[in-house]
């Protein structure tokens, strides 16, 4: 199934992504309409008959909307079309954190993790042997099993 | 086309079939293994993409009915609350595994004798002991000595850092007086033997692209290959033969990478397909002498499945604690509530494992091995912003008890991409379970509050992780009496005396931890076992 929007309904699909995943303006975060993440909900839902067929249905939802789409015009949308608005949501959550800039907006690195990774110090030996002090302490907490006889193979 | 006959024929590069296989390297049989996946090189894992994310929802997906790739089975899963996940290639589950280590104990091995459920094991924890240390001296195992938990014993490499998400819990732990420990893990905490430490990339799920996670692929199978093991890939056995005239195995058939049927002859077969692709090649693999499927006059084969049924709660931090940062389920683990306490109300017990945060990607869409993303609109960007950074949660592992009614059958209709039938799992939480797992909710709350959370999150009534059958036991259970078990003590089939199984199938109970330390150390002791009796073999 092929996706084309009008621009206008293109817009539609904007705002509303807009409204899935807000601005946070106050730290310079970008809502997920405004970075343009619904080129990826489209091209993605394409390639999977099922999620093209759900994005169908919320293009029309949309298309039928009065006005432009509101945090209650969208959950009218979810309640009618539960699995589809959760198709939505799944491309849109997938698309907006698949973007390095936005992983590093909520504290994660921007690279691939390989093979740059993360330096963690390994805790010190006087450390962890002071924080495993009272586990030692109380000593050892498994049970002995019974012996078995016999030949049991 | 038939093939010359092998000494032995393993079918299964995972976990168990690699360390079989390097126990028998000195017997300098002629020993072959037949994978029906690829052997993937490291460059081709995720984790260096910019959206490596996304191969979690596509092929890098612990299910294979999402992967759904030329070598998975799909797996039917509509009569079970749990999904089994895994990974079929060169290296097996290890592949996607995430490298936690820790070894059952002495207990559970003697469920039957010590709680009075299940059964007892042919086999106990200090005959084990040695594969154990064998075994973690191929892998490379990270960790503290001086566990009280366990009988002593100690990892070659010290431990990788528990960071400060494993600090804040440990304190945590400590103010209730509460054991923990930080956790064994077949991940290298430095450079060991030619392979690279860890970098704490915390992707562990999506193959490891350091080579410094303990999977066969970078373990094993290297010293396999270079010792003359022929290993080859994409070839799926579709039944395992028998001899008419003798009742023993004689060999395989299976699909080659030519999508043609092939012989493939053998003295010894061995089985190491993980214990959903073991029952299900059993069950495909019927004749006139066993009508019901291979090695199963008991009628065990496919039942009392096992998982290690999971739930998690979270606790929100005044800071952010990095959890992102380290190998993704190795932190610290708790084994306090492990051993039977008569006075909780069920027996046997459960671990509170610390696995550290997910990606963001994988958090907004509910947590690995959950389909159910968080909020939208106003509270999505509150819960990214503020909360998902400040988590620290624990899992409460459960261990699962043996019922006949949990089982893997043949589905009927659905089947892998050459035709072969796959596997149905029926599969429902027992009592015993739930409790515990009600249990372990309410501990890790009062745990989490301890270490400073100001607010919890718990998952909710009964939600036990759907994608959680990362550990599938059971289903060829090892025991004495042919009549009860489908393998004896060293896990060969009752029915089928050059017939071995060494994978998770043969468990007789679960313990609650993850169980591949203790599939590789079993899986070394059938080696020495088949050394040892070399001569009366099949007798
Ligand atoms: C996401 C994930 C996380 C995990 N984390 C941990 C952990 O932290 N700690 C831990 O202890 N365990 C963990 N596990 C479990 C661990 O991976 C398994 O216990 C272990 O790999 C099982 O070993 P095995 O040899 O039985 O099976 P596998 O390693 O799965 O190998 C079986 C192999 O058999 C092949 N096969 C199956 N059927 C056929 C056939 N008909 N023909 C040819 N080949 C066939 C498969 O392709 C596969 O490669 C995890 C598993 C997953 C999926
Ligand atoms: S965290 Fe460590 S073990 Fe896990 S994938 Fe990265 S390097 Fe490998």
């Amino acid at each position: 199934m092929t996706l084309i929007l009008e621009p206008s309904l293109r817009a539609v699909l904007d705002l509303s992504l807009d409204l899935l995943i807000p601005a946070n303006p106050a730290r310079d975060i970008p809502s997920a309409g405004a970075l343009g993440v619904a080129d990826f909900v489209l091209r993605t839902a394409q390639a999977a008959p099922a999620d093209a067929a759900h994005m169908a249905q919320i293009l029309q939802a949309l298309q039928a909307l009065d006005g432009p789409p509101t945090p209650d015009a969208l959950r009218a949308v979810e309640q009618a079309m539960p699995e589809a608005f959760q198709t939505l949501l799944r491309l849109t959550y997938m698309g907006y954190y698949s973007r390095p800039d936005m992983r590093e907006k909520v504290g994660v690195a921007s690279w691939p993790v390989h093979p740059k990774g993360y330096d963690v110090p390994r805790e010190s030996s006087a450390l962890m042997d002071a924080l495993t002090a009272p586990v030692r302490a109380r000593g050892r907490i498994y049970r002995d099993a019974v012996v078995m006889t016999g030949d049991l193979s | 086309m038939t093939d010359d006959t092998v000494d032995v024929l393993i079918v299964g590069a995972g976990a168990s079939g690699a360390a079989l296989a390097w126990s028998l390297l000195e017997t300098r049989m002629r020993i072959l293994c037949l994978e029906q996946g690829p052997h993937l090189p490291d460059s081709q894992f995720p984790s260096r993409r910019d959206d490596y994310e996304l191969a979690r929802y596509a092929e890098f997906s612990c299910d294979p009915n999402v992967r759904g790739l030329q070598q998975d089975y799909p797996i039917n899963v509509d009569d079970s609350c749990i999904a089994p996940v895994n990974f079929n290639g060169v290296g097996g589950s290890t592949i996607n595994f995430l490298g936690h280590w820790p070894r059952m104990k002495p207990s559970d091995f003697r469920t039957r004798s010590l709680d009075g459920v299940a059964a007892d094991w042919p086999v106990d924890y200090a005959t084990l002991a040695p594969f154990y240390d064998q075994n973690d001296r191929n892998t490379g195992v990270s960790g503290l000595p001086g566990n009280p938990a366990y009988p002593d014993y100690a990892p070659e490499l010290p431990p990788l850092p528990i960071g400060k998400l494993g600090q804040t819990l440990a304190a945590g732990f400590n103010a209730l007086g509460w054991h923990w420990w930080p956790s064994d893990a077949a991940i290298l905490s430095r450079d060991h033997e030619g392979r690279s430490k860890c970098v704490n990339a915390g992707t562990c799920d999506l193959g490891c692209a350091a080579g410094a996670k303990g999977g066969t692929n970078f373990t094993y199978w290297p010293m396999l290959q270079s010792a003359g093991v022929e290993l080859r890939t994409q070839c799926r056995v579709r039944e395992v033969r028998v001899d008419p005239a003798t009742g023993l195995a004689s060999g395989v058939l299976y699909y080659g990478p030519d999508g043609q049927l092939h012989e493939q002859k053998a003295e010894l077969v061995v089985l190491a397909c993980n214990g959903i692709g073991t029952p299900r090649l059993l069950l495909n693999s019927k004749s006139q002498l066993f009508p019901d499927g291979l090695a199963n006059r008991s009628d065990q084969v496919g039942r009392n499945l096992m998982f290690h049924p999971l739930t998690g709660v979270s606790g929100v931090f005044d800071a952010p604690l990095e959890g992102h940062k380290g190998p993704m389920a190795c932190s610290i683990l708790s084994q306090e509530f492990y051993e039977t306490d008569p006075g909780r109300g069920f027996v046997r017990g459960y671990g509170l494992h610390s696995g550290r945060s997910t990606t963001p990607m994988t958090y907004a869409l509910g947590g690995y091995g959950i389909d159910r993303p968080i909020p939208w609109g106003a509270a999505h960007r509150e819960i990214m912003d503020e909360v998902y950074p400040n988590l620290a949660s624990l899992t409460v592992v459960a261990e699962d008890l043996p019922e006949a009614h949990n089982r893997v059958t043949l589905d009927p209709t659905l089947t892998d991409s050459d035709g072969i039938p796959a596997p149905k799992v029926s599969y429902r939480l027992g009592d015993n379970t739930r409790a515990m797992l009600a249990h372990g909710t309410d501990r890790a709350t009062e745990l989490l509050l301890a270490a400073g959370a100001r607010r919890v999150l718990a998952k909710g009534e009964d939600a036990v992780w759907w994608r959680a059958g990362w550990h599938q036991l059971g289903t060829c259970r090892m025991g004495p009496d042919p009549e009860t078990s489908v393998v004896n003590g060293w896990g060969r089939c009752h029915d089928v005396k050059n017939l071995f199984i060494v994978d998770g199938s043969v468990f007789v109970t679960a313990g609650a931890v993850n169980p591949t330390s203790t599939i590789q150390a079993l899986a070394l002791y059938v080696g020495d076992s088949i050394k040892t009796n070399i001569s009366t073999l099949f007798d």
